[in-house]
């Protein structure tokens, strides 16, 4: 009886969430079919289908292209995210085993001061932050990944510190013993050990600093250097009034390839987040 | 071993601690030397004591923005995560397609703000055009613009860590309560919120801090208009750096004061919450 | 293995799009070692006044050390600047970088960028307002050859001797016309007058686009005047230049040409025209906050509308929206002053270049280079002249007629003994002063406030920021 009732229910509710995952995806298909619109048919009349009239194929690709020049704009994106989160990942896993392992008042100093760093807000820093950079030359797409690196600090190791703490010592110990320094110690014995932490901070960090706007526009060089994020605020303003069509389709420019990747590998997006929020 | 691996100090903590002086901790003593100087650039930085500080309350944008970003905080945390963790109740039901669901509700995260931004403005103006109003009609439409987007966003992030905490409450817990008789309303109040509750601690957390900080989004829906009348903190400290010449001094004293608030309500929620953890 | 596979994945994009990175940017610069030695060619029959040889020597001179970027002020020249530096960049090795302000954020983007070390080495202030802010910034150009291009001093920017800034174009902007639907109207019975001579007054003005208006249906338009739209991108229109007039008649009046504390005796007469744009138009005044530059361009383009307030910048847009060259007209913007029978368009220039005089040397001087090719080269001639249709007051320019017949229509009004109206909004206190105001109009025009908001904006407003800034 009450398993009759359950499937009964089962599938009102598949039902349910089929209809809200089409409403949840809606905002993406209309900006996908507005994109092949004439711009003067956007604003206007957003919910129409493209028709003879206002169907210009893909001019506003082109345009919006050309405009923006979105293939670099994706290269800079690509290529900061990937080095950033490569050196965070590096650098910060090996940061957070050290202040673990060494005790001293330096290295909890360190790991609280990682740790308050978590909720400062941008803000708070955007200006000297920007202006240091300058001074040290960081303003382009290599020099970023320090800031990066040094912003985002906080979050990585701590996540880190919270797993090496539960990594037992004496693996590490009979490693030493056998004769690996600390480094062949590090890379051989613990790295592997934290491999789904650093999946997890991997994940939490591409996200952020591939649709990171305020940041790269402070720091980065913009009249060479333009992201993804810079490259699309610049449509609304760089070329006077807003041009639609061309926004749209560099919006789904922007979008396909986050949406590819992350199908490709949702499940680690997925279980990526759930440890790092628990983590965290 | 400890002693082994203190010597290394320059291989694995230098390079994450130099990067994050330069990317955090240099910034932030500077910032908020600034906050009591009169400057245009670091360098020309003139001590004016709490002046600063003083001339933000006769700044009537500030004030109103700090109440429209509480609002907007508490408003989006409630309903984020209650819907949050009703879709999450709803997905552990085993129903078919529970994956496909998952990976929809979850995918709007990917999408940086900016690009949201853009995106939703064309779906809620559009909607509004039929009743002659736009977001930016006044700064209600825009309010509640900004909290269905951050719905749409953040809703799948919250849902798979709710879901991780659902899934963890033991088999035999809730056997156990159903054999003494609990009815579903009593196995939700008893036993499943309370153990549950870790995750209702990080999920409060991350809403709380992403809905204060919130700028991307803001900037690209509605960039505080009409009259600054939709501008949100970390916008308005922006456009009073940026956009007043003579105000750099008091936008910098703000963002201590935005700081001051967010490290507060940080605080405060962990503790709060964290109180009403119970151990599994 | 899944995530070795992502892991190749992810390093191969990331080597190839640094691979495309160099690729790019290593034959600019090889080019830019061979064009050198075509340029000093090139170069010997340019211009004709200016000694050639010392021409040469500079270019060259800069080529190897000097860059130049400018910080551009004019959205809807975007491209037009991205061509022609990239012409000169292919003449003569120098490096040109042109970015682009956002609509309404010149000021920030100048603020954040000029604190950088690669920061701007041209960038434009307003006018006088806009120089006080930057002043010190300013290099003094009055030994430069740009200067000596000028036609008069009343182009340039001076404080004491020292000339700050230069004004590069001259524009005029009243109110653009629809000339085929306006003659559709003239033969119609229930037009209330036969001719564009005739709309010489606001009250006149007022009787067209109301009977536009009301007829509408009959014309085939959605409304007499285009969308007055708020949005950042169109705002200006109203804020700064409908503003204008009232103040320019207050100056009239009063005899002065500045004032710290503006009276408003013309508020009435703001309001007035204000009221007719937001009710002779194309949309409820309830969506103008969402509503663009391009909004109004696309509804004048496609004959939606009869009327609409924008300047002679507005032709490339116009024309690129199928507008033909003989359907333009303009008329000045009438508010119900006295003698604004004689009143023509409104001319003028926000538009002053100035040098970062912190600029390293050599790029001073390669920027200096550069703006003397700009206003004297042939190129860069036409390509102020034509394509980004600037009435530019440098000598050169004499060869060089606009093309822009919104221009010859300016002209027309000058050469007919109109007396043109002067861009006294150089004078506005500041940008905040401009975002108060536009805010209470918008506010005013929705119905979610009064007029005595746009009053107190425009008067009191005008005495606090006035103080703020020169304190």
């Amino acid at each position: 009886m009450t398993n009759v009732r359950k499937a009964k229910h089962g599938w009102a509710l598949t039902l349910f969430f089929s209809l809200l995952s089409i409403a949840y995806v809606m905002p993406i298909i209309i900006v996908i079919f507005n994109s092949f619109k004439r711009k003067i048919f956007i604003s206007n009349r957003p919910f129409q289908l493209p028709d003879a009239k206002s169907f210009v194929g893909l001019e506003n690709y082109i345009n919006g292209i050309e405009k923006i020049e979105f293939p670099r704009a994706f290269g800079y994106s690509l290529f900061i995210t990937v080095g950033s989160v490569f050196v965070i990942i590096l650098c910060t896993s090996m940061c957070a085993w050290y202040i673990t392992r060494v005790k001293s008042a330096i290295t909890t100093g360190m790991y609280y001061l990682f740790a308050f760093s978590m909720i400062v807000p941008f803000q708070m820093v955007m200006f000297t932050l920007s202006k240091i950079a300058d001074i040290l030359k960081l303003g382009n797409p290599v020099g970023i990944i320090i800031v990066y690196l040094g912003f985002g600090a906080g979050l990585a190791v701590f996540m880190f510190c919270g797993f090496v703490k539960s990594i037992p010592l004496e693996i590490e110990e009979s490693a030493m013993i056998d004769g690996c320094n600390p480094l062949q110690t590090y890379f051989k014995i613990v790295f592997p050990v934290m491999k789904p932490t650093a999946i997890s901070v991997a994940i939490l960090e591409a996200m952020w600093v591939w649709n990171d706007y305020l940041l790269p526009y402070l720091v980065l060089d913009i009249k060479k250097y333009k992201t993804i994020p810079i490259a699309i605020q610049y449509l609304k303003g760089g070329y006077g009034a807003i041009d639609m069509g061309a926004m749209m389709a560099m919006i789904v420019l922007a979008i396909i390839p986050i949406v590819i990747f992350y199908i490709a590998c949702q499940k680690h997006i997925i279980e990526g987040v759930v440890a790092g929020a628990v983590k965290g | 071993m400890e002693k082994a691996i203190k010597r290394y100090f320059p291989i694995f903590a230098l390079p994450t601690f130099a990067a994050f002086s330069i990317g955090f901790i240099l910034p932030f003593i500077l910032g908020v030397y600034l906050s009591f100087c009169e400057f245009t650039t670091v360098t020309d930085a003139t001590f004016v004591g709490l002046k600063n500080y003083i001339r933000i309350w006769g700044d009537e944008t500030f004030i109103h923005a700090l109440w429209y970003t509480s609002l907007f905080t508490v408003v989006s945390v409630l309903t984020i995560n209650i819907l949050a963790f009703a879709v999450a109740m709803l997905l552990t039901k085993g129903i078919k397609g529970t994956n496909i669901f998952r990976t929809v509700f979850f995918m709007p995260n990917l999408i940086g703000g900016i690009i949201l931004g853009y995106i939703w403005q064309l779906i809620l103006n559009g909607i509004l055009l039929n009743f002659d109003r736009t977001l930016t009609y006044s700064s209600a439409y825009g309010f509640w613009g900004l909290i269905i987007l951050m719905n749409w966003q953040q809703i799948g992030y919250m849902m798979i860590i709710y879901i991780a905490g659902i899934q963890n409450i033991p088999g035999e817990l809730i056997e156990a309560a159903k054999i003494d008789g609990a009815n579903n309303r009593q196995l939700l109040r008893h036993v499943t919120l309370p153990m549950v509750m870790p995750s209702i601690t990080i999920c409060s957390f991350l809403t709380l801090t992403n809905s204060f900080k919130l700028y991307d989004q803001n900037l690209a829906l509605t960039a505080g208009e009409p009259s600054n009348k939709s501008e949100m903190l970390a916008l308005n400290i922006y456009n009073t750096f940026y956009g007043r010449t003579g105000w750099e001094g008091v936008g910098q004293a703000k963002a201590v004061i935005f700081f001051l608030a967010v490290a507060l309500i940080a605080i405060v929620q962990l503790r709060l919450t964290r109180s009403k953890e119970v151990q599994a | 293995m899944k995530k070795k596979l992502l892991s190749a994945v992810l390093s191969a994009t990331m080597v190839a799009s640094m691979l495309a990175g160099c690729g790019s940017s290593e034959p600019a610069q090889t080019t830019t070692e061979e064009k050198q030695a075509t340029t000093t060619e090139a170069k010997t029959e340019v211009k004709e006044d200016a000694p050639a040889a010392e021409v040469k020597a500079d270019t060259t001179e800069a080529a190897a050390t000097g860059k130049v970027y400018y910080l551009n002020f004019k959205p809807e020249q975007a491209q037009a600047w991205e061509a022609l530096a990239a012409k000169y960049t292919e003449e003569t090795g120098v490096e040109v970088a042109v970015q682009t302000a956002a609509s309404g954020t010149y000021e920030s983007t100048l603020k954040s960028e000029i604190a950088k070390t690669d920061a701007p080495t041209l960038f434009q202030v307003n006018g006088p307002i806009g120089l006080a802010t930057w002043s010190d910034y300013c290099y003094d150009l009055s030994g430069s050859d740009v200067y000596a291009e000028l036609k008069s001093d009343d182009f340039a920017l001076k404080e004491g001797d020292a000339v700050k800034g230069i004004a590069y174009v001259v524009e005029t902007y009243g109110i653009i016309y629809n000339a085929d639907i306006l003659n559709t109207y003239f033969g119609k019975d229930y037009s209330v007058v036969k001719s564009v001579e005739e709309i010489n007054s606001f009250e006149q003005l007022k009787a067209v686009a109301d009977s536009i208006q009301a007829n509408a249906d009959d014309l085939g338009v959605k409304g007499a005047f285009t969308s007055a739209g708020m949005d950042s991108s169109s705002d200006w229109r109203f804020k700064t230049h409908l503003a204008n007039l009232p103040i320019y008649y207050e100056y009239q009046a009063d005899g002065i040409g500045a004032t710290d504390a503006i009276k408003g005796t013309y508020l009435d007469n703001y309001k007035a025209i204000w009221d007719l744009y937001i009710t002779d138009a194309t949309c409820a005044p309830t969506v103008l906050s969402s509503k663009t530059g391009e909004d109004a361009t696309a509804e004048f383009a496609l004959g939606e509308a009869v009327f609409y307030q924008n300047g002679t910048w507005a032709y490339g847009d116009l024309s690129a929206n199928g507008m033909a060259d003989e359907s333009l007209g303009m008329l000045p913007i009438y508010i119900g002053a006295e003698g604004e029978e004689n009143q023509g368009l409104c001319t003028g220039s926000e538009n002053y270049w100035c040098v970062n005089k912190n600029a390293a040397e050599e790029d001073i001087q390669a920027t200096l280079d550069f703006m003397k090719w700009v206003v004297t080269s042939e190129a860069g001639c036409t390509s102020l002249s034509n394509e980004m249709g600037f009435v530019c007051p440098f000598k050169a320019f004499d060869n060089y007629p606009a093309s822009n017949p919104l221009i010859n229509i300016a002209n027309d009004y000058v050469a007919n003994g109109k007396k043109p109206v002067a861009w006294t909004f150089t004078t506005m206190p500041s940008e905040e002063w401009k975002n108060g105001v536009g805010s209470a109009l918008l506010e005013y025009a929705q119905g979610t406030g009064e007029w005595d908001a746009v009053q107190t904006a425009f008067v009191d407003g005008w005495a606090t920021e006035y103080t703020a800034a020169n304190n």
